[in-house]
């Protein structure tokens, strides 16, 4: 290589290694979580019985209901996300657009027990909108039922799904826009011509997250069902440990629950990836597209009003539910604040160090998938989903034995539930990443080959002036998914040293429902302060070498 | 084989961390809610460090299960001395683990509802399960199981899950002891009453009850005593039911491989003097397992008199708890 | 001495493949002539190692490159468009070809600076290429590309679409650097490119 000048001095990272061994330790780490967990439940237990899947009633049941519920959640989640992300595209002038985005994004990180108790003030029984519907519409609304059920899956993953799909249609360039309004596209053919391409490569993965959230959920299934009919292989895993202490059966059933959500995984993946090969000059940053609202300008804003009214609602009953025992904390004695400011700076120390690691582990994946080994790829496209798939217990038994010394110690307990909870947060953090990440065209990562552009100065020079945004969103997603944790938290258990969700059950447990109450709206501040915060810092003074630049008119310059 | 190794390696490490330290700690594993800030677990630590020249150090797992798993995982090597958290609906299963030691203590002075001559499980507290209401909504509440059964359906309650939740078992077998096989025929009639049936305790009196979405919920006899000693009101009363109340007794016991059998035990001694006891009725809301005499709380003497304690025996628990839950289910599916 | 020997390539499909074999002396130029579809891209593609071919041998003075990465090559290209990211000011693409990391000295900025002004870009460091015009952004391009001095220049339509006066100074530029020994492979539809730069032809 000495014949010639060259000009590559060697890029640090650049080395292959650095693309695939961060990413295959993550891959790898997981999946011998899972197995270790799995395992030993196996081991220690009675071999399970596996003709009971077929032959009990109980679990065809179950499973059968799981499956309803999910489909349902997830087909009105995505429909409503696609609708909602739609209208705020087209309306970009919105009055509180940018609020109602933050509140999307806070609903998914709410702790299930608060936005279920939020969503119980406002659509419950007693509920107001009940009664009118009732007293005006003679609509007996029940909440407690199926009805509930995607209700609270609905307000938990449709923000997020129109969160993604928002952001890739963004990434559509004005200038193809423009081409198609010059062309009178309208309706379906707009659809077909501009919405749909943009948003077909992350629907797939974006159906499969909310499905296996649908899939695996718990707490809301059992508080808003109504009843044991509303049971889910999630509850039954529960079951089987907490009062028969039955690990075979436990294990059995999580294997089940992988097998199912897997099975989808591998499905979207494979649409997924055939959608990865075609190259495209698309944009990363968000392009605000021209406003073109006004044909749909009254549909658009009175979707986009009832949908915050949706949201909000909830939000309101607790800070309605909150307000007055949190002043009283805040103007009490001072050990109510005291404690309350202890718990917050504990949570922020775990979930600020938990969001890097998320975000962090997502890039590591996605490097792993610019490898061009389909059996690489395909395994940085579902190791990430393990931690939603994979029952917390197992998780948790994995966990112990992989690292057992650092359990129930409570310094390193701590560090580890950063570790974990960054690795709970994965599937969303990589979701929002993934098409960002993959948004370079193949005439840039060409001249970006010849230059020497590799490894830390591809990042530094190409992607990150790119991808703040995303990264900002994908932080504080990861962060506060964290600090709205209690399951890994529970996990390493030091009752002296509460989070700010420990906090919360702790006074739950001991009959301090007021107390509970404030610390609850407290935490939801919390969280909306972490989703506000993040994405100003996506938005502020972009790095050296780039500049705040009108995108809109770069896009037509390179589309002209 | 590969699990047994791991175990062993981390066992022999964590062990020769534990003797690191000179001054000898009893690992007690127990349950958040008692080792929390507002818990009795504080300052029962701090009574009994003041007498033992050791530390207590408690680790608290989500739930009894939870405590059976983790000292199954560390097999021989766990630095668990004491498993506090335990109670009759789940001890006959853990008695069955063979993880645990008999306690060799006098149980003398229990002073509970029923005779307790266990060898392996110390009582540190009971209550009992009970239906609390909301006076505002309900002033006339049912007087008795049967009237709740056949109660106008309007009357919405909420109940906890018995596959998920303690006091959710609780109901399943004070059916069970009121109405022996007719219980089937109960639930199902009590069924349209049921508004919801949560995971757990804090789901249903926080979400639901907290927000006034049902007038009753199932909780303890003891609830009431918590709003009317700290929150100073009245408003949240159990109702008292004539064919008696379903008892729960809380169970602690010594794990068989604990390394400090004899500290262990003057801990389980320690949790029936007065020391121990005070701490339960206001910080875990439930009844002392020995008499205070006038230690115990005034506002105890205003909770509802139980008439008959009902109670069936864990090993008839143990045995029958499966079938019973499928016969309960196939009632409320129905 | 660019040596290309038996070089094939076929995309998948029943299409018909194609072969090349030519050489190159430093300081020449040589044009690759045909209609849309002859393959002058896939030839450039090749060289640039953004293809791999599937036979046949690349050499430079002697070593074989084909095997080597992009970034290893001896080669700058530049491209009808595109040639610029289009997120980073004038001068952050040029020193990018400079070094890969923006590890620049004062004297390699300063040289950015008198580039910039030798092709009437004077003051341009910050701008963005979105603010430039097509023959404004190809001079970027160039000067970059003369920045970077590597021994060989893949030129893919460089210069199609500009007015007459940009081509003029470009044809300049080029046959300067072509004096100072780098050696040009030139594919352009334009005749009047050929007859100013070429030495030799290549006809697909």
């Amino acid at each position: 290589m000495a014949a010639f000048p060259s000009t590559t001095s060697t890029a640090p990272l650049s080395r292959p290694f650095w693309h695939t061994f961060p990413g295959l330790l993550v891959s790898g780490g997981l999946i011998a979580l899972t197995l270790a967990g799995l395992g030993a439940l196996i081991w220690q237990a009675r071999q399970p019985d596996i003709s009971e899947l077929w032959n009990s009633p109980y679990l065809r049941n179950v499973i059968a209901f799981t499956l309803r519920q999910a489909v349902i959640s997830t087909a009105i989640s995505l429909a409503l996300g696609l609708l909602v992300a739609l209208a705020l595209l087209r309306q970009s002038a919105f009055p509180g657009r940018k609020a109602l985005l933050r509140i999307m994004e806070l609903s998914l990180v709410l702790p299930t027990i608060v936005a279920v108790s939020g969503l119980v003030a406002c659509y419950g029984r007693e509920a107001t909108v009940t009664q009118w519907l009732g007293h005006w519409l003679s609509y007996e609304w029940n909440l407690y039922g199926i009805n509930g059920i995607v209700l609270a899956h609905v307000f938990f993953n449709a923000p997020l799904a129109g969160r993604i799909l928002l952001q890739s249609l963004e990434s559509v360039p004005a200038p193809r826009r423009r081409v198609a309004s010059q062309l009178g596209l309208r309706g379906w053919w707009h659809w077909r011509a501009v919405d749909w391409p943009a948003i077909r490569p992350v629907l797939p993965g974006v159906g499969a997250l909310v499905f296996t959230l649908c899939f695996t959920s718990f707490a809301i299934i059992m508080t808003l069902g109504g009843g044991p009919g509303a049971t889910t292989l999630e509850v039954a895993i529960y079951q089987a440990l907490r009062f028969e202490f039955d690990f075979g059966q436990a294990a059995m059933l999580a294997v089940v629950q992988l097998i199912i959500c897997g099975l989808l995984w591998v499905f979207m993946v494979r649409g997924d990836f055939s959608a990865n090969l075609s190259p495209q000059r698309s944009f990363s940053g968000a392009i605000p597209r021209p406003n073109c609202g006004t044909a749909h300008r009254v549909t658009d804003r009175l979707l986009l009003l009832a949908f915050s009214l949706f949201l909000l609602l909830p939000l309101i009953a607790i800070l309605a539910r909150g307000l007055p025992s949190l002043a009283e904390v805040v103007f009490g004695d001072g050990k109510a604040l005291q404690q309350l400011i202890a718990a917050s700076l504990r949570s922020f120390s775990i979930a600020l160090p938990a969001g890097a690691f998320s975000v962090a582990t997502a890039l590591a994946i996605l490097g792993l998938g610019t490898i061009r080994i389909p059996a690489l790829k395909r395994l940085s496209n579902l190791t990430p989903a393990i931690p939603l798939m994979v029952p917390p217990i197992v998780l948790g038994t994995g966990l112990f034995l992989l690292l057992r010394p650092g359990l129930g110690d409570a310094s390193q307990g701590l560090a580890l539930v950063a570790l974990i909870n960054g690795l709970m947060a994965l599937p969303f953090t990589l979701q929002l990443l993934k098409e960002p990440f993959r948004g370079l065209d193949r005439a840039s990562l060409n001249l970006a080959d010849q230059l020497g552009i590799l490894g830390w100065y591809r990042w530094r020079w190409l992607h990150w002036p790119r991808m703040r945004a995303p990264l900002s969103l994908a932080m504080a997603y990861g962060t506060g998914l964290s600090l709205g944790d209690f399951g890994v938290i529970a996990l390493f258990g030091s009752p002296a040293q509460p989070t700010l969700p420990v906090l919360l059950y702790q006074q739950m447990g001991s009959y301090r429902v007021e107390l509970a109450a404030a610390t609850a709206l407290w935490l939801v501040a919390s969280l909306f302060l972490v989703f506000i915060g993040f994405n100003a810092l996506g938005r502020s003074g972009a790095p050296s070498g780039t500049k705040q630049l009108s995108l809109e008119r770069l896009a037509e310059m390179r589309h002209a | 084989m590969l699990f047994r190794s791991v175990l062993l390696l981390a066992g022999l490490a964590s062990s020769a961390l534990a003797f690191a330290d000179n001054q000898t700690t009893l690992t007690v594993y127990t349950q958040p809610s008692f080792a929390a800030e507002w818990g009795p677990g504080p300052a029962i630590k701090q009574a009994f460090e003041k007498k033992c020249d050791c530390t207590l150090r408690y680790v608290a797992l989500e739930s009894g299960g939870d405590i059976l798993q983790r000292l199954r995982l560390e097999g021989a090597s766990t630095n668990a001395d004491v498993v506090l958290g335990l109670d009759t609906g789940t001890m006959e299963t853990a008695r069955q683990t063979g993880l645990l030691a008999p306690h060799d203590i006098s149980l003398d002075n229990l002073d509970l509802p029923i005779d307790w001559t266990d060898s392996m499980f110390v009582p540190y507290d009971y209550g009992y399960f009970a239906f609390v209401y909301d006076t505002q909504k309900l002033p006339n509440p049912p007087t008795s199981l049967e009237a709740l059964i056949n109660a106008p359906d309007d009357l919405k309650i909420i109940i906890e899950d018995p596959r998920t939740s303690t006091p959710g078992l609780g109901l399943l077998l004070w059916m069970r002891a009121v109405y022996g096989d007719k219980a089937g025929e109960k639930w199902q009639k009590l069924s349209h009453k049921i508004l919801a049936t949560t995971k757990s305790w804090s789901d249903g009196y926080f979400s639901l009850f907290m927000n006034g979405e049902a007038p009753m919920i199932l909780s303890y006899s003891t609830s009431p005593a918590y709003h009317m000693a700290v929150d100073k009101t009245d408003r949240y009363q159990a109702a008292r039911f004539d064919e008696g109340h379903y008892l729960q007794v809380e169970v602690a016991a010594l794990v068989k491989t604990s390394r400090h059998k004899d500290l262990a035990r003057d801990f389980l001694k320690f949790i029936l003097t007065p020391g121990f006891q005070q701490h339960i009725p206001l910080k875990n809301v439930m009844y002392p397992a020995i008499d205070l005499g006038d230690d115990l709380p005034a506002v105890f003497d205003r909770l509802i008199e139980p008439g008959k304690t009902l109670y069936i025996d864990p090993a008839v628990v143990a045995q029958q708890r499966k079938a019973w839950l499928n016969q309960w289910l196939n009632a409320m599916i129905q | 001495m660019l040596e290309v020997r038996q070089l094939e390539f076929r995309y998948t499909g029943d299409q018909p493949g194609w072969r090349f074999d030519f050489t190159l002396a430093r300081g020449a130029c040589i044009a690759i002539n045909g209609p849309s579809g002859s393959g002058k891209s896939t030839l450039l593609n090749l060289l640039g190692g953004f293809l791999s071919a599937d036979a046949g041998t690349i050499s430079w003075d002697g070593q074989r490159i084909d095997s080597l990465p992009p970034w290893h090559r001896p080669f700058t290209s530049v491209f009808q468009e595109h040639n610029l990211f289009e997120h980073l000011d004038v001068q952050t693409n040029i020193g990018l070809g400079m070094h890969p990391g923006l590890r620049l000295t004062k004297d390699q900025k300063a040289r950015i600076s008198d580039s910039l002004a030798s092709v009437g870009l004077a003051g341009y460091e910050r701008r963005l290429p979105g603010d430039l015009s097509g023959g404004q952004r190809q001079r970027v391009a160039l000067v970059r590309t003369l920045l970077r001095s590597q021994p060989v220049l893949l030129l893919d339509e460089p210069l199609t679409g500009l007015d007459e006066q940009a081509r003029k100074g470009l044809h300049q530029l080029l046959l300067a650097q072509k004096a100072s020994g780098s050696a040009i492979v030139l594919a352009s539809h334009d005749s009047e490119d050929r007859e100013v730069l070429a030495d030799s032809q290549l006809n697909l």
